[in-house]
């Protein structure tokens, strides 16, 4: 499969200097689910605008859809669809109006545009509300109406800016639904930025993780996870200060492989973490550490950006909820 | 003309709006037009009273009332990324701003009609009849033209609507009563004649008047149309430099 995406050595600085996006390259193969995942302020609305002609970049070569990004512009917003991080609807219009203006706005006329305005209302099962304005809409029926919207021209390629954030469970799902649905059967490619570990886990079949502006691993989720090694074993300690000595301790500990100190504790990869975390408990009890929370688990997402970055991704989130006493 | 429709749909929706827009003028034109009778007697020679004097005002009136609306739009779409979105499509990007000119002197023009007909109705004869009303609606949307382009610039550079509203609250007050839009300029003191001499709402409101009582010279038209022109041309070139920073 040709590559839809090839991004050469991009470099994205803001007016004042700040360097958003700092030398990533990556590519994307057509009718490929591919993510970038990061924490908030990484890059990736940043990559994306630039991608989509939004934002100027300062070097490297880029060529969406294949058109290069500084010749053909126009060629590029002709075949794709973006969703981005706002949901960019007019309120005051109807679901139905909002969908006509866009395809007006995309040069479609007539029946065309009726039979596809229809076509995409049933999709994203909105049919009954058409005629209501999207500003009584719920925040996941709009962004529902928004994906609609950009999908009116049939773009071969959608770029998708944080689709679920703000999004309650179920609206999530449906999203996530319509999503991979649009990938395997339209056969668009997507790509996707997301903050949320398990949505880059289910939706990409390969993806990027970035943090300040660069790519820190890429692979697909298995791959990444995969190279962590056997299982996560995750202690919470309500004294910080007992971090570094309790990696140390852990580390000596025969059968873990890893150890590293997280924002709320310390992680400690194992093969076999079951069998030894008896041990784990008595060794740190016999110095000392009790910690507040312990945890036994597959690894995830998280734990690759942790050892790349030695932060959690979503750190204030994580440790709110470690910090509850329900374990030990 | 997508855009356009657009926002005629919006205003349609919205009839609180251009109820509240339209609200002032016709209070402006039905108040003083009462409660100021006795002008009349002091505009000797001028046929159809104190009324007649005011109507033209009050059509300039619609126009600067008008002018901030493209303005706030352009700054809701900016925040909402609305504008974005429309950047991502096929359209031709001075259309954007074209769209939101032309709907809001559409709105001007519908706007000093209604205005135009409740004074007739209240006994106003416009001298130079219809040719002479379709001048009066052309000149209302050149003007209200002229005005959007400032509120365009500061929505775009500021992206805040509550800083349009503050600057049309300061700007409106005093270029419309220390002008000859509402009152006779011979009434003033001197100082608030010399500020109304210069001051470009005289210039809408004169031609205007000469097009209702008559006697329109191509001195008066001229000079009005030149100094709206450049206000125009130099608040337009503004708009379009904020605009493209925005865009690129």
């Amino acid at each position: 499969m040709p590559d839809i995406i090839d991004v050469q050595n991009l470099v994205v600085v803001y007016p004042d200097g700040t360097r958003a996006v700092e030398d990533i390259s990556f590519n994307v193969k057509e009718g490929e689910f591919f993510g970038f995942l990061g924490p908030n302020g990484a890059g990736k609305s940043t990559t994306i605008k630039t991608l989509t002609t939004l934002l100027r970049k300062a070097s490297g070569r880029v060529s969406v859809a294949g058109y290069d990004l500084d010749k053909s512009p126009k060629e590029i917003r002709k075949s794709i669809g973006v969703l981005t991080q706002e949901t960019s609807l007019d309120v005051d219009l109807s679901g139905w109006q909002n969908l006509h203006l866009q395809g007006r706005l995309q040069q479609l006329h007539g029946s065309i545009l009726d039979d596809r305005i229809k076509e995409l209302l049933k999709l994203v099962q909105l049919e009954d509300v058409a005629k209501k304005s999207a500003g009584r809409y719920s925040g996941g029926m709009r962004k529902r109406l928004d994906l609609a919207s950009a999908l009116i021209h049939k773009p071969k390629l959608l770029f998708l800016d944080e689709p679920t954030t703000g999004l309650d469970t179920q609206s999530r799902a449906a999203i996530w639904e319509y999503l991979e649905g649009l990938n395997r059967n339209e056969d668009i490619t997507i790509f996707l930025t997301t903050q949320y570990l398990e949505e880059a886990d289910r939706l990409c079949r390969r993806l990027s993780i970035i943090d300040h502006g660069k790519i820190i691993a890429d692979g697909t989720p298995w791959e990444l996870k995969e190279a962590i090694g056997g299982e996560t074993i995750t202690l919470t300690l309500t004294d910080a200060s007992l971090k570094s000595r309790t990696m140390d301790i852990l580390k000596s500990i025969a059968g873990i492989s890893n150890a590293m100190v997280s924002d709320s504790g310390v992680v400690a990869y194992a093969k076999n973490a079951g069998q030894i975390i008896a041990e784990v408990i008595t060794t740190l009890d016999r110095n000392g550490i009790r910690p507040s929370f312990l945890s036994i688990g597959s690894p995830t997402l998280d734990d690759v950006f942790l050892r790349e970055t030695g932060r959690r991704i979503r750190a204030d989130e994580l440790s709110r909820r470690e910090t509850e006493p329900f374990l030990m | 003309m997508s855009l356009l429709e657009r926002y005629l749909t919006k205003l349609v929706k919205n009839p609180t709006l251009l109820g509240t827009n339209l609200f002032t003028p016709l209070l402006f034109l039905v108040l003083f037009s009462q409660l100021l009778t006795k002008f009349s007697t002091f505009l000797p020679g001028q046929s159809g009273g104190y009324l007649a004097y005011l109507t033209p005002g009050v059509v300039m009136l619609n126009a600067m009332i008008g002018a901030p609306q493209g303005g706030v739009s352009l700054a809701n779409d900016l925040n909402s990324g609305f504008l974005s979105k429309m950047l991502l499509t096929q359209v031709v990007r001075p259309a954007i701003l074209l769209g939101r000119l032309l709907t809001d002197m559409f709105v001007t023009v519908i706007q000093s009609i209604i205005t135009i007909v409740v004074a007739v109705a209240m006994g106003v004869t416009i001298s130079s009849g219809l040719p002479g009303v379709l001048l009066m609606l052309l000149t209302a949307a050149f003007f209200e033209f002229a005005l959007s382009g400032v509120f365009l610039t500061v929505g775009i550079r500021t992206r805040k609507t509550e800083t349009i509203s503050a600057l049309s609250g300061v700007l409106f007050f005093p270029l419309i009563f220390i002008s000859s839009a509402m009152f006779p300029v011979s009434f003033f003191p001197d100082w608030a004649q010399t500020v109304a001499k210069y001051n470009p709402v005289s210039y809408a409101s004169d031609v205007t008047r000469d097009l209702v009582v008559g006697g329109l010279t191509v001195n008066t038209f001229v000079s009005a149309y030149l100094l709206i022109g450049i206000i125009a041309l130099a608040s337009f070139l503004a708009t379009l430099y904020q605009f493209r920073k925005v865009i690129s």
